[in-house]
């Protein structure tokens, strides 16, 4: 089976997948034991009959839930997710405007981790058991289990209020014009705009909750590299390589860390998950206006539109995830595609 | 906070539930985080001067905005922004919520056996949008808002009719006399929209307006009124941005831009406030008002909120046990360490005598308040021949509301109770399913702060039998000759238009009820706030929040 092949029959599944995540979503949201008359009528309208039924039919909750939710398909296929009942906005517009914030967030987490924990990895491993193996493996596992919240807080206490290296919470000093949305992603709106002086505003108010939000996946990819390392390091074709004289960089950077890197992949694909899931508290305590906190309200209101969207949104991007970890273990590993 | 990691003797935890390590190490870590944020507080403030800038105000809140349509718009967080960019005909002053004042109407006369309210309209006001305004766009709002069968909608229940006679007057013919029609004018919701460029956006105010009126997505993003400012954006859960209106008809806001942001963390918060980043934080707890008073160019208060903090319980005895029982109510009066549910209430809260709020005028004296007697409230549950009570409270475990949060007062209601031998389980549950169980009459007792929706004390008569909190409490009129009497007296107090008479009745009603009704009164809350102590005419009002129109930089 070629590559090509291999890719497209791993696409032609995503749809099937995607309306399995809605159907359950679905039911998941509907069996909370409460109404979303409760959260989001006021006490002395909710006694009024008359206008419990007029929100029960503006949003649709009159109908039985069958119906509702083949309405609610039929109005995806054609790109509607319907109105958000906490925002009062269309679903598509209120996640276009929150998705980016949590892109941009968790893909620099995600540079980060790349950026520190496969180096940090690979040094360890080459110096195992000195000092810097020892306070490598210490610091990764503290970012491992420090929770976020926490570290998050510190991290503004001290970066923040008491040496004032860092901005303060939030994409944009708010004193600001903030430029206008086209793409979502500030440092790009900005530039489109041509606001320049506002990207190093905007980059320094991003450095700080990233590298918050990488800690867990810094320490992850560090000690999975290093352990993987360690394995290949003990192989035949390393020896055989050093044996041929070729120097140690070339050894353990061409031959030892690329073979190393097929279970870091892995690893490398479920932290972006973690990244997603993490970002609701990271956007919590940096006041970052992304999807968690989009994701939260919508639960708390049970605004089952905006449940249902982030839900999509957050599988999808899994699936994706997931989808490219296939690709590039059947780039790396040619038995793959053939089985 | 998870509803099971509350109230560690509750029976409702399940048995099976176990803390594993990486559990144990987030709530420790969380736990030790805010100790130390505390502690790390900036002593200096560096950066406040450096950055403030004298034109923009930004203030933080935890903001829950649904809707910025004044038809639809009924919470504290919503009325914020109505209230800045919409006048009403009516108005209150600062914090004041005692006596109605001109805005939109310059006076109004009340004649045909109270049930004639003809208010005169200010002239040479125009909108923001430059369109003049007159009578027939204050008919025209509120037709809307009666026929978007929205959250005000029960504001204008009682109005027969508006008529607008001429540009300049408006009358309102009442079904029923109704005093409190005054003060709930003044609700932001009731704020006078430009008529003509709503009927541009799609608006219909016609009896079909809750199907056919299209105009929310337009006020989203725009307002459309007369007041101080003008929404310039809103990003959902992210911020408001208001900018001055030019051509206010009380002459131009001293600030020339508001951003109100969306910050959920209360410690975030309260850095960005010490550090001069925001001028105005609302968001914050107790224990970080209690750092932030020792940071200079900081200051904290608290403003008496009316809303009342009631415990309760439910009359059917299907539902509330033992509890209704009228001896175990009167123990529990006495039951309860008022000295310790104060503390945890925090600074600017007070003991309530009644079920009015003390800001509110028909309040008990607070000196009027039961005090904790535990021997009496012992020899009531003697009396009352009954063993082994039993009983649940439920609460929403999640809600901190003016800095107070609800699992700790749960627990404190529960050892209170348990020292006299009253055993109640704790339910904390999610908060729309609390309310849910609430207002469908399910919940065997709770406790909750009940949130003025206009200023007047009439509004808490909805503890009274067949009422809104008494029907949801399976209390009727008919349940006793007592609970007939009180209903009959309610309905005397919403009609009486002598201030004196009707503060007198208030107050019977009060005594009355908390003898024979189901309720424990506790407190009247405070809403603790942090704002830059160079800023000037900084209040809370319950109904509207912060009013921007007042503040200016010293």
């Amino acid at each position: 089976m070629n590559l090509l092949v291999y890719i497209g029959r791993r696409v032609l599944l995503l749809p099937f997948m995607l309306v399995g995540i809605t159907l359950l979503s679905f039911i998941l949201s509907h069996t909370v034991p409460a109404d979303p008359v409760a959260a989001n009528v006021g006490e002395q309208a909710a006694a009024n009959p008359e206008v419990v039924a007029a929100f029960r039919h503006r949003w649709g909750l009159d109908r039985p839930l069958p119906e509702q939710y083949l309405i609610y398909l039929g109005h995806l296929v054609r790109g509607d997710m319907g109105t958000s009942i906490s925002t009062h906005q269309p679903v598509v517009a209120d996640l276009r405007h929150h998705l980016p914030a949590t892109i941009e967030l968790a893909v620099a987490a995600m540079l980060l981790s790349l950026l520190i924990g496969i180096p940090l990895g690979i040094a360890s491993a080459a110096r195992r058991d000195s000092l810097f193996d020892q306070i490598s493996r210490t610091g990764s596992l503290v970012g491992v289990s420090m929770p976020v919240f926490w570290l998050g807080l510190m991290a503004l206490i001290i970066f923040y209020a008491r040496l004032g290296w860092a901005p303060s919470a939030g994409q944009l000093n708010p004193r600001l014009p903030t430029p206008p949305f086209v793409t979502g992603f500030v440092v790009l709106d900005a530039l489109l705009a041509g606001q320049s002086a506002l990207v190093p505003d905007a980059l320094a108010h991003l450095a700080l909750p990233a590298l918050v939000l990488s800690s867990y996946a810094v320490g992850v990819i560090t000690r999975m590299m290093r352990g993987s390392m360690l394995d290949v390091l003990g192989e035949d074709f390393v020896r055989t390589a050093r044996a041929k004289g070729l120097p140690g960089r070339i050894v353990l950077l061409r031959h030892a860390a690329r073979n190393a890197l097929l279970p870091v992949i892995t690893v490398i694909g479920l932290s972006f998950g973690g990244l997603l899931s993490g970002a609701v508290v990271t956007e919590t305590v940096f006041a970052w206006p992304g999807l968690g906190s989009y994701a939260f309200q919508s639960a708390t209101s049970l605004d089952f539109p905006a449940i249902m969207g982030v839900g999509i949104v957050v599988a999808s991007v899994y699936l994706l995830v997931n989808l490219l970890v296939d690709v590039a273990y059947a780039v790396v590993d040619p038995r793959i595609r053939m089985g | 906070m998870r509803s099971r990691e509350v109230g560690a003797r509750s029976k409702s935890r399940p048995a099976g539930r176990r803390v594993n390590r990486r559990t144990f190490l987030t709530a420790a870590g969380g736990a030790a985080g805010l100790v130390m944020a505390h502690r790390l507080l900036p002593a200096d403030p560096a950066r406040a001067a450096s950055s403030a800038d004298r034109a923009t105000l930004v203030a933080a809140f935890s903001l829950t905005i649904r809707s910025l349509d004044p038809g639809r718009a009924l919470a504290p967080d919503e009325l914020m922004v109505t209230h800045a960019a919409y006048d009403s005909l009516v108005t209150f002053d600062g914090e004041d919520l005692s006596t109605p004042r001109p805005s939109l109407a310059t006076d109004w006369k009340i004649s045909g056996g109270s049930r004639l309210y003809t208010f005169t309209l200010r002239s040479g006001v125009r909108f923001a949008s430059g369109n003049p305004f007159t009578s027939a766009d204050v008919k025209w709002t509120f037709e809307r808002v009666v026929n978007l069968k929205s959250n005000p909608a029960f504001f204008l229940d009682n109005v027969a009719e508006v008529t607008a006679p001429n540009p300049r007057t408006v009358v309102l013919r009442l079904k029923a006399p109704q005093p409190s029609i005054l003060p709930i004018l003044s609700s932001p919701a009731l704020g006078i929209v430009d008529s003509k460029l709503m009927l541009e956006h799609g608006a219909d105010a016609g009896p079909d307006a809750k199907t056919k009126d299209q105009a929310e997505p337009y006020l989203m993003g725009h307002s459309a009124g007369t007041g101080a400012f003008v929404l310039a954006s809103y990003a959902p859960n992210q911020e408001v941005v208001l900018v001055r209106n030019p051509q206010h008809w009380r002459g131009p806001a001293a600030l020339e831009r508001v951003v109100i942001r969306n910050i959920s963390e209360a410690t975030t918060e309260a850095l960005q406030l010490a550090r001069g980043d925001l001028d105005i934080a609302v968001g914050i707890d107790e224990q970080n008002a209690e750092t932030l008073r020792r940071v200079p160019g900081v200051t904290i208060r608290e403003s008496p909120m009316a809303a009342s903090f009631v415990f309760m319980v439910n009359m059917d005895p299907q539902i509330g046990g033992p509890l209704n029982n009228p001896k175990v109510l009167q123990a529990i009066r006495y039951a309860l360490d008022y000295d310790g549910i104060l503390k945890l209430a925090g600074p600017g809260a007070t003991r309530m005598s009644g079920v009015i709020p003390n800001i509110l005028p028909g309040a008990l004296d607070p000196r009027e308040a039961v005090k904790t007697d535990r021997a009496r409230a012992r020899a009531l549950i003697k009396e009352s021949g009954l063993s082994d009570i039993k009983g649940r409270i439920n609460y929403s475990s999640s809600a901190i509301n003016y800095g107070i949060r609800y699992a700790l007062l749960a627990q404190k209601i529960q050892a209170d109770l348990a020292a006299v031998g009253i055993a109640v389980e704790l339910n904390g549950l999610p908060g729309p399913v609390a309310l849910g169980e609430y207002r469908g009459g399910r919940s065997p007792s709770l406790f909750g702060g009940y949130l003025l929706d206009y200023p007047d004390a009439t509004d808490f008569l909805v503890y009274l039998p067949e009422r809104l909190v008494g029907k949801r409490l399976h209390w009727p009129a008919s349940s006793s000759p007592a609970a007939k009497e009180l209903a009959q007296w309610g309905d005397e107090a919403e009609q009486e238009g002598d201030a004196k008479k009707r503060v007198a009745l208030l107050q019977k009603i009060q005594r009355r009820l908390i003898e024979v009704g189901p309720y424990v009164p506790m407190f009247t809350p405070a809403q603790p706030y942090g704002f830059r102590s160079n800023l000037r005419g900084v209040t809370f009002s319950t109904v509207w929040e912060v009013d921007f129109s007042t503040i200016r930089r010293a």
